[in-house]
């Protein structure tokens, strides 16, 4: 069968015309007062200027191309251009062009391009109508568009297969989130209203993975405030400043963690679909998240809500029957809500392809820790993040992709590739949480400052093969994962975790330093920055501490936290970037 | 009213961590069990030669140190344990009962032992598990975390006996402490009570920080006292209100409120009496230590409860106790940087104002709020809401009797 059943694509929409037509009517209102107050001379104004602003950047190109030697021009005709620092235009949304890679690279960044369109298209077209109406009706829909965007600031400065790896990843990563995109907006009551589908679906708190949903394949599991909240702040770095601005005006105070308190904005300014047959709501991975789920259940009062809970002390396994029965209860939950029945086979056969990609995962871990790591940077951490650990193994689609570029990788290992070719001159890793709103920021540490960024904290979660054949033992094992996902790994059952941790990591990666993200909200990361400080010395480790606001970029702006690398690469590493250009540049409103 | 006759002597006890009646307990071969959140049940920490005392930091000051471990923008209240900690103000404690409430608390227990802040051979720091809901595995759960990480560790290192009729010998103590409390805490339901909600509020807390041998004939005294108080003709507030919110031990807060104008009638915060000081009932047929595990979960009020159902108690509970205690408005509070309260509050005061129709006042608030005036002048203005309210009504009222 494929996956995702193209029936469910085909299920029977219900939408209200009426309500489309008044929704239609206020976006003309909104449109027509848009007209009616832009000073259109202004307007005339800032287009002349932009007009001045590319001749001057075309006459500026120009000039440096005739200015080449020819050893320097067939350098650039073959390799690409090196001062990246150039594609960004102050108060520009994107880019100013996208980057020459040289031809071949260029010819096979365009290749993948023109695959992205085609799939984004094909995957829309299933039900375009209610996509194109959820367009209207959601802000957060918009960012969407910005997806090429997205594929170019994070494959920046890539060359030959790390190129192709990286876009690999994306692609699979944006066939996802179309896919979701699609039943999503086909679903939900105010738009696609399809209720034949959205009996179908059980909504997932964003952060708790899928796997359990393996053992239900009739339906489909979709991380509920993945697309309007959570992968929408990595994609555009503005869109969560409305949902914030309106829980903080409700009462909440600024100095939550931006995930939930974005996910509360979001219901607040009635930002989430209206849909799904139930609604598994977790405690993980932090206390913010444990807090979200109320606002959800005031706001979506018919949604059945099954409360994930798993124990925090994980290593103890004296509360691992607890953790079952937790599962227990909610598998029937789900079939008392969907009148789906649970399958052991599809469960195991799921979890046998999640093993598999598990393997993968690992090998990648062991080319990066050799002496020509391979596989770096946001696509990497991305793919691993939505495609492994939030799929779960439910994807079929998702094998191939790991061997394509598991067969690039190890050729690359064999050539010694270099990632970012020509510039990597230090490793390192990232301890505590990235920057949503800078997702592509080790792109930029590569490029600026030839930084391999190795591996992530959020990467190294629970590695052991699930139970394929036991069912005990299957819960059990289903539950140690559940308990050391993505963040609650370390955040969770001790500083041991998180801490002691840090160093075994540091001597398996042998890294010269660590980006130490401080997340000022994440209060469970910030109640041990004096261990981190002490330990760090005793042991004469590096760390890199780099402030951000995860998704509310007015705190801590992406041009400081480059600045606080910047001022660490000087001052402590003693180094020169490898591309001066990069160094400072206008970014506070580009995706 | 006429001062009652420990006030001063309770004041006293509650301007130190290791108080008298603390030291005078451990001269005696007692061993003292610090603890800090109700999801610990107190009473097991009062079991044969222990008895529990809740950890405060009275007279804080600078918490420059804890906030270099912890930074500055984490619980206020777990910083300022772990700068008293840091200080040596803990040293007399003979073990730390904490549990993995929230990651504040527990980053604070484990900063106490990393940081080697107790020099004692037996002291220990326990780290147990607590659950989200209250689900029947979840009070296994809790038991066995109970018995497993507290009791035998109580039993290891202090030879403390956690036999049934240990257990069941300190609720009985612990029983009698609360219907004191309870009694006490009932006469503030009077129009015109004997008790003020500071003098309750400091009642409260010593009950909660020191030896419940010691202190129970002291406030059986304290009762008899009360109930034959002689209150002031006039009440001398002009507006009774519930608070509700995360930890509350200064008592400057209540001060603060009182000098305001505002009586607080009930205490549903923590480490005050609604939970705490309800009587453990017990069977004979059912493992004693599920049933005191139960217990505590049913009654707790800490919103990190996620399930449905005990976010309806929450908000049931502080409906229930403003109705019950004449009150005219709540306060929600908060100490600052809480994640839980601070979710739980704009959402718990909405809705109790829109749904159930309580004039309440949203606030956050300093570990010690001292002398702060952004507080007083916000408590000032409640209670002129209030009372406005009360005036409109009352003219209201009068207008609607028939000439």
């Amino acid at each position: 069968m494929r996956y995702i059943d193209p029936k469910n694509f085909r299920l029977k929409d219900e939408i209200n015309w009426k309500a489309q037509a008044e929704n239609m009517k206020e976006i003309g209102g909104i449109v027509a007062d848009l007209i009616k107050e832009t000073d259109w001379k202004d307007v005339a104004r800032s287009m002349g200027k932009d007009a001045k602003g590319l001749k001057k950047r075309l006459t500026h190109e120009a000039d440096l191309l005739k200015n080449m030697s020819p050893e320097e021009f067939k350098d650039f005709l073959l390799n690409g251009e090196k001062q990246l620092g150039k594609l960004y235009a102050k108060g520009k949304m994107a880019t100013v062009r996208r980057e020459w890679r040289g031809v071949k690279d260029t010819g096979v960044d365009f290749y993948e391009w023109a695959r992205m369109w085609g799939m984004l298209l094909a995957t829309f077209s299933k039900d375009l109508v209610p996509a194109m109406m959820g367009a209207v009706h959601y802000r957060w829909m918009i960012s969407y568009f910005c997806c090429h965007s997205f594929m170019d600031k994070n494959t920046l400065g890539l060359r030959g297969r790390a190129l192709k790896m990286h876009h690999e990843l994306i692609y699979a990563i944006f066939r996802y989130v179309a896919e979701n995109l699609v039943l999503l907006m086909k679903a939900d009551e105010k738009v696609g209203n399809s209720t034949a589908l959205s009996k179908k679906i059980v909504l997932f708190d964003e952060m708790t993975m899928s796997q359990i949903m393996a053992g239900f394949p009739d339906l489909i599991g979709i991380p509920y405030q993945l697309m309007p909240v959570f992968l929408l702040s990595e994609i555009d770095q503005l869109a969560c400043m409305p949902y914030i601005d309106a829980i903080e005006s409700y009462g909440l105070p600024s100095d939550t963690c931006p995930v939930p308190s974005s996910e509360c904005g979001a219901v607040v300014v009635d930002a989430l679909p209206h849909m799904g047959a139930c609604f598994i709501s977790s405690s993980m991975p932090c206390d913010g998240s444990v807090m979200a789920s109320s606002y959800t259940n005031r706001r979506f009062k018919d949604l059945p809500t099954y409360h994930l809970a798993f124990p925090v002390r994980y290593e103890d396994e004296s509360i691992m029957d607890a953790a079952v029965k937790d599962i227990q209860g909610c598998i029937r939950f789900i079939e008392e809500n969907t009148g789906a029945k649970w399958s052991w086979d599809a469960y195991f056969a799921a979890m046998k392809r999640f093993n598999e990609e598990t393997k993968y995962e690992l090998q990648k871990w062991e080319i990066n820790q050799t002496p020509h790591p391979q596989l770096i940077g946001p696509c990497y951490e991305l793919f691993r993040k939505w495609n492994y650990e939030m799929d779960g193994g439910l994807d079929p689609r998702i094998i191939s992709t790991f061997k394509k570029v598991d067969k690039l990788m190890m050729k690359a290992y064999e050539h010694k590739d270099e990632a970012w070719r020509g510039k990597m001159k230090y490793r390192a890793i990232v301890w505590s949480i990235p920057a949503h709103y800078y997702a592509n920021f080790s792109n930029w540490m590569a490029n600026c400052w030839g930084v391999d960024i190795l591996v992530e904290m959020e990467s190294l979660n629970f590695t052991k093969p699930l139970e394929t054949e036991d069912r005990d033992e299957a819960l059990k094992d289903l539950a140690r994962l559940y308990e050391r996902m993505v963040m609650r790994r370390h955040t969770n059952g001790g500083y041991d975790h998180v801490v002691t941790e840090l160093w075994r990591q540091c001597e398996a990666w042998n890294v010269d330093f660590v980006l130490m993200y401080q997340h000022v909200s994440c209060k469970n990361m910030a109640t041990v920055q004096g261990l981190f400080e002490d330990q760090a010395r005793e042991r004469g480790i590096k760390l890199l501490w780099c402030s951000h606001d995860l998704m509310d970029p007015r705190t801590v702006s992406r041009k400081d936290m480059r600045a606080s690398v910047n001022e660490f690469m000087r001052t402590v590493m003693k180094a020169e970037p490898v591309d001066p250009s990069l160094l400072d540049f206008e970014d506070d409103t580009t995706w | 009213m006429q001062d009652l006759k420990h006030l001063i002597t309770f004041e006293n006890l509650l301007d130190d961590a290791a108080n008298d009646l603390v030291k005078e307990a451990q001269k005696e071969g007692q061993y003292a069990i610090g603890y800090t959140c109700y999801h610990m049940p107190e009473v097991l920490l009062n079991v044969d030669n222990c008895f529990s005392t809740r950890m405060r930091a009275p007279r804080t000051g600078s918490i420059d140190i804890s906030t270099y471990y912890m930074s500055n923008y984490t619980c206020e209240f777990a910083r300022s344990l772990l700068e008293r900690g840091i200080e040596g103000g803990y040293e007399y404690l003979d073990g730390i009962a904490g549990v993995d409430a929230c990651s504040a608390m527990n980053r604070c227990y484990e900063h106490l032992e990393i940081l080697d802040c107790n020099k004692k051979p037996h002291f220990f720091v326990t780290h147990t598990d607590v659950p989200y809901k209250v689900e029947n595995y979840n009070v296994d759960q809790v038991a066995t975390q109970m018995r497993l990480r507290l009791l035998d560790v109580m039993h290891e290192k202090l030879g403390t006996d956690v036999s049934d009729e240990a257990i069941r010998k300190a609720v009985k103590e612990h029983n009698e402490l609360c219907r004191v409390i309870t009694e006490i805490g009932n006469m503030r339901k009077l129009e015109n009570p004997p008790v003020t909600g500071y003098e309750f509020h400091v009642i409260c807390l010593v009950s909660y920080v020191c030896p419940t041998a010691k202190i129970l004939p002291l406030l059986k005294e304290t009762l008899e006292e009360i109930k034959n108080r002689k209150p002031d003709p006039k009440p001398w507030f002009r507006a009774r209100v519930l608070v509700v919110g995360s930890e509350v031990d200064d008592l400057d807060f209540t001060r603060l409120l009182e000098e305001s104008g505002a009586m607080v009638v009930a205490d549903r915060y923590c480490y005050g009496s609604f939970p705490g000081r309800e009587e453990i009932i017990l069977n004979d047929e059912e493992d004693v230590v599920k049933q005191i595990a139960r217990h505590y979960m049913k009654t707790s009020e800490c919103p990190r409860y996620m399930a449905d159902y005990k976010i309806q108690q929450r908000r049931d509970t502080a409906d229930r106790l403003a109705k019950e205690f004449g009150a005219d408005g709540i306060i929600y509070e908060q100490v600052k940087y809480c994640d839980f309260w601070a979710f739980e509050r704009p959402l718990a005061s909405h809705i109790l104002t829109e749904e159930y129709g309580w004039p309440t006042l949203s606030i956050d608030r300093s570990y010690n709020v001292h002398n702060s005036g952004q507080l007083r002048t916000r408590f000032q203005a409640f209670v002129e809401a209030l009372e406005i309210k009360r005036i409109k009504s009352q003219n209201k009222e009068k207008q609607e009797v028939p000439v």
